[in-house]
């Protein structure tokens, strides 16, 4: 057992699984450069010096490029992990992940698989704009990708593991905050959770969820960040008597609805938080979930805390005000009171 | 409009080019018969057919086995046949039947069997030549001393796709070849208004590549030129662009009248159509004789209608099909 | 509000003015204020002169008020759980077409004054219908239930009626589960009401259910451990007994209570019985076991009544709304008791198994059936079911019809009972049948004559071979 960030722990995934699996290599910008930064997280740091710079093997500035390539190279027998340096990026290598990467297993009739992960950090972190989308929520939306949320050290080492040795493309969303990266590429302002992650092989299945907090009033849901936040809000709305059930979904495409549906059934309260924005944002689908599936248990409307739909702003105090706050959940919360 | 030149061929084995030339011909009847079975209503698929470019495909693949992948476009059929995919398992597909190569899931623009390294095509433009790319780092990695061809048309020489994967492809020295077949237009865009170049092999300087320009027309001169560049892919030395110059014959797609374009210059290509030129070849070196190349035909005629009755009795999938392979399970 | 008020003299010449003041009723010298607990009358409401209209509690007790006069209830200001004091009006009783008018303010009332200023001054009509919000989960909580929505206020978000919000008026008004009188019967009599059935209006509990009750307790010897009985002097306090354990009734527990309700309220049962020689049957099935066929008496039993059935196939049937379908096929449910209820797997088709075939699927059918793994279809479309309590030592008893099947065979405990042969006392193996059918559907006699035959086949087995 020892103490990790989340940096640490998905380094340690990577790591674990590349001596287990000689197909395993990683691919993307800036991660095996010989004094390098290990991607732009320090998730690959050192690996290189491990594994060497095939296996860690550093690419041009060409997203949909190393995005086809992962897919060719997943198709063609290899288990790539690529990854872009901020989720904004997957835009640009969309049409690998939704046109190809989604569909070849499908339009091949299910005789090719595409074993590929994609990694992403999302969160606003006062770059501005262009560097703080939560991409979740387009990707979550098209079928043939799985979609993980990890927001522990234990949880990002089990499910990057899961990530890797699952024969479908699974994109897996990091949270600049939660890193905990250290040295040059510490974040200001970075909840930067460390947690016990056994030393040994272990994985976190994909398509379950987990409740951190169990309650009776309310269920809240949240991931990544907003996952602390949601906790944050339980504490200080234990203070007033309401006792919220926190969920942790971890992965969101396949969704673990059941654990949803069976909380909102004890509770009959539901409020979802997640930074994004809020049109067309992953809470809607949730939300869309429980009242199909749970309206008859339910004794309040549905509520979303999500960013607005603007772009993120950089200045830190109104940056402040675009992401959920545990201020704005715990008020969210008491109105369905 | 110019060709360029063709090198001079290495002499191959009768029986090599009397295999080439069936193949041209059963990727040109089976086109044919496809356009037939669509004008009269019976596959549901749109159709973009490869007529008049059956010499890259052929001269190309002829060169390959399978284990070297090949990766195509929304003008599948050609590669898919010259690859080694059957007429049944296309025809079957396009009839959008159970039995077809991708189980009625993929049509037209996407027919391709693993078990002979066609990748099932991709109908994004451009989208297949960064998948070529991985097939080939993952045969580099792997050891396995296979090659990975990515046809693509003029139009796709100007997708970003294009320039990130053979940029790529150079610096990791892949074992790759890119095949342009420029055929003159993209969809109803002729080259000279998509490009300041002349010739898009020009492009692969500016990767560090080599780039070669072959009579995309002669099916000699292509398997020549492919089989150097496969050759020095194979052997590490890295990828190779190669620009077939061609002509589509016929349109787009099926609902295209190529009012883009002159029937003189229409008449023109056909003057140069690669199976005639291949045929009257054999004739005048007496590898074969009319006689013999109408044996191959009727040959190749027998083959497809096996192909449309076994397409035309498979049985139609459950609806409810739709609903499986979204995700991969080992069987 | 002056005296006058808007109606001034002008408007009330015309009328002579009936309406009674409704007081909380003085309680003795100790007691000022008590607290209101509900209204047995609404607003706008007739009311008859003694009849009981409201309830208030003290410290002490909870008593029931009759009204003062006969009327229309009008004004009504108290409220559940309000504080009131001795004398104070909360409401008022109206002539059918009077119109409330303030009284002239009493020096010192100020409780009259503020009374008088919450009368309306116009006659009362209920106001017109609204949208109710309440949220889901208290809509269903209300109509299982049976709390009436509109009677419900709401205190969730914006005013919405919310989960507590009926979970205090069910709370409030469990009171109603027994009329008030009933209830007084009950404590002056010592009589534990809740666990009586109530025959009245939504279940209520009558004063004739509270007297039947008293009397069957009367005729009964009394109980080891006797009813609580309170001092006189004292109201009534609550009996307190602590739960060994809460059974929700859910899953198999709710199916079969729904299942049973249903049937007992819903069929004309009728349960015949009759006294059978089961030597024949004890010796066959022993013979079997000795040839290596082990068969238990329900195997034995489910060939009699497919045999007896096909030939009196009006007991193999079942009602459908206005017709009865009398069935081809005999299929048999077996009861069988596991851990988590009654089940009944059905044997299909028994008329063409034999014996050995029989008693492997009854086999199987009771493992499965008490392992939890029998599919849904093995439970559901039989024709006619059997139950056998004989394991249990009982005799006779009244099975309930399972719906919507025409009878039901129950089976008693074979045992040694002195029976006349041939006019000669012997000691013979006999066994009590107990057969339920539904009047609606079959008469007493082609249900007799069908039961005379299970009866004949089983005193004659080797009747069944032919």
């Amino acid at each position: 057992m020892s103490q990790m960030s989340i940096a640490e722990a998905l380094r340690q995934a990577i790591r674990e699984e590349m001596r287990r699996d000689e197909r395993v290599f990683c691919i993307g910008e800036d991660i095996g450069v010989t004094g390098g930064f290990g991607g732009a997280f320090t998730v690959t740091l050192g690996l290189s010096d491990e594994f060497g710079h095939e296996r860690i093997l550093d690419t041009p500035i060409s997203e949909l490029g190393l995005t086809g390539m992962a897919v060719g190279a997943a198709i063609g027998g290899m288990r790539p992990i690529a990854d872009v340096q901020y989720s904004d990026f997957l835009f640009l290598a969309l049409d690998q992940l939704a046109n190809e990467a989604a569909k070849m297993t499908y339009m091949s009739g299910g005789t090719l698989k595409v074993p590929m992960v994609m990694r992403a950090p999302v969160g606003a972190t006062a770059r501005g704009a262009q560097h703080a989308q939560s991409m979740e929520a387009f990707l979550s939306h098209i079928p043939g990708l799985k979609v993980v949320a990890p927001a522990t050290a234990y949880d990002a080492k089990g499910l990057l593991k899961s990530a890797i040795r699952d024969d479908n493309p699974v994109i897996v969303f990091e949270h600049k905050l939660l890193y905990g990266s250290k040295g040059p590429r510490t974040e200001r302002g970075a909840l930067s959770p460390v947690g016990e992650v056994p030393d040994e092989d272990y994985l976190v299945p994909i398509g379950k969820g987990i409740i951190r907090r169990e309650g009776k009033d309310v269920t809240i849901i949240g991931k990544l960040l907003t996952m602390y936040r949601a906790l944050a809000a339980a504490e200080e709305l234990a203070k007033e008597g309401i006792d919220a059930e926190v969920i942790d979904p971890r992965t969101l495409v396949p969704l673990d609805k059941e654990l949803i549906l069976e909380s909102v059934r004890k509770t009959g309260r539901l409020v979802i938080v997640e930074e994004d924005n809020l049109t067309g944002g992953w809470a809607g689908e949730v939300a869309a979930i429980v009242a199909e599936q749970a309206f008859y248990w339910l004794d309040a409307p549905i509520r979303r805390v999500s960013a607005p739909d603007t772009p993120a702003p950089f200045a830190p105090v109104m940056e402040q005000f675009y992401v959920p706050s545990v201020e704005r959940v715990v008020q969210a919360v008491k109105a369905l009171f | 409009m110019t060709i360029a030149q063709s090198r001079p061929v290495s002499a191959l084995a009768t029986a090599e080019q009397l295999a080439m030339y069936r193949k041209m011909l059963l990727l040109r009847r089976f086109e044919e018969r496809c356009n037939f079975l669509f004008m009269q209503g019976r596959i549901p698929s749109t159709l973009h057919l490869y007529i008049g470019e059956e010499a890259v495909a052929t001269g190309v693949c002829a060169n390959l086995t399978n284990s070297d992948y090949v990766t195509s476009t929304h003008r599948p059929h050609g590669h898919a046949l010259a690859k080694g995919v059957t007429p049944r398992s296309i025809m079957a597909e396009l009839f959008a039947k159970s039995t077809g190569c991708c189980k009625g899931k993929g049509g037209s623009m996407h027919v391709g069997d693993m078990s002979v390294g066609m990748l099932p095509a991709i109908a994004i433009v451009g989208g297949g030549i960064p998948v070529a790319g991985g097939l080939a780092l993952a045969a580099k990695m792997l050891k396995t001393k296979a090659v990975a061809v990515s046809f693509f048309g003029d139009g796709a020489a100007n997708e970003g796709a294009f320039h990130e994967a053979l940029n790529m492809a150079a610096i990791w020295d892949l074992p790759a070849l890119f095949v342009c077949e420029n055929n003159l237009y993209a969809a109803s865009t002729p080259i000279a208004t998509a490009f300041k170049i002349q010739d898009i092999a020009l492009r692969a300087s500016s990767y560090g590549m080599p780039g070669e320009i072959v009579d995309g027309n002669d099916v000699l001169a292509v398997h020549e030129a492919a089989g150097r560049a496969i050759a020095r892919a194979r052997s590490g030395a890295g990828p190779t662009l190669l620009e077939c110059k061609t002509y589509r014959q016929v349109g787009h797609s099926r609902s295209d009248p190529r009012t883009y374009r002159s029937r003189d210059e229409e008449a023109e290509w056909a003057l140069l159509d690669p199976i005639q030129r291949l045929g009257a070849r054999l004739i005048a070196d007496g590898e074969a004789s009319e006689g013999s190349l109408a044996e191959i035909e009727k040959s190749v005629i027998a083959e497809i209608d096996d192909a449309v009755e076994f397409a035309e009795v498979s049985p139609s999938p459950d609806p409810a099909d739709a609903l499986l392979d979204v995700f991969y399970e080992e069987a | 509000m002056s005296p006058d008020g808007p109606h001034g003299p002008s408007a009330s010449n015309t009328r002579k003015i009936m309406s009674i003041d409704v007081l909380v009723p003085p309680l003795g010298q100790t007691v000022d204020t008590v607290t209101f607990v509900t209204w047995y009358k609404r607003e706008g409401d007739t009311v008859k002169p003694g009849e009981p209209l409201f309830a208030i509690e003290t410290d002490k007790a909870t008593l029931d008020v009759e009204s003062p006069a006969g009327g229309i209830l009008r004004g009504i200001t108290a409220q559940a759980g309000d504080a009131v004091k001795a004398l104070s009006v909360i409401a008022t009783i109206t002539g059918p077409k009077e119109e409330l008018v303030p009284k002239p303010a009493t020096a010192g009332s100020s409780r009259v004054q503020e009374t008088a200023r919450n009368i309306h001054s116009a006659p009362v009509s209920p106001p017109p219908a609204q949208r109710i919000f309440i949220s889901p989960r208290a809509r269903g909580l209300a109509e299982r239930e049976g709390a009436s929505i509109s009677e419900l206020r709401g205190t969730g978000p914006e005013g919405a009626i919310v989960e507590r919000d009926v979970r205090a008026y069910l709370a409030e008004h469990a009171r109603r589960a027994i009329s008030p009188v009933a209830r007084r019967l009950a404590g002056e009599s010592g009589l534990d009401w809740e666990r009586l059935t109530g025959t009245g209006p939504r279940g209520q509990i009558t004063r004739e259910d509270v007297e039947s009750a008293i009397g069957a307790r009367n005729a009964v010897v009394e109980p080891a451990t006797p009813l609580p009985r309170k001092p006189a002097e004292e109201g009534v306090a609550p009996l307190e007994n602590r739960i060994l354990e809460t059974i929700p009734v859910a899953g198999i527990r709710a199916v079969i209570a729904e299942r049973m309700l249903r049937s007992a309220k819903g069929t004309a049962p009728v349960t015949l019985t009759c006294e059978v020689d089961a030597g024949a049957l004890v010796a066959l099935r022993a013979s079997l076991s000795a040839d290596g066929i082990p068969v238990t008496y329900n195997d034995l039993l489910l060939r009699v009544l497919a045999r007896a059935l096909q030939e009196h196939s009006r007991l193999n049937a079942s009602l459908d709304g206005d017709k009865i379908s009398v069935w081809a096929r005999v299929d048999i449910g077996l009861a069988v008791d596991t851990e988590r209820g009654l089940l009944v797997p059905v044997v299909r088709d028994v008329g063409t198994k034999g014996l050995a075939e029989l008693a492997a699927e009854t086999r199987s059918l009771a493992e499965r059936a008490r392992a939890g793994t029998l599919a849904p279809d093995e439970l559901r479309a039989g024709t006619f079911t059997l139950t056998n309590l004989g394991m249990y030592g009982i005799d006779a008893f009244t099975p309930i019809i399972n719906l919507p099947e025409c009878a039901i065979l129950g089976v008693g405990r074979i045992a040694s009972r002195p029976a006349y042969v041939d006019g000669k006392l012997e000691e013979r193996k006999m066994a009590w049948l107990s057969l339920t059918f539904d009047h609606r559907l079959v008469d007493g006699g082609p249900a007799a004559r069908f039961f005379q035959r299970v009866v004949q086949l089983i005193e004659k087995p080797h009747l069944l071979l032919t």
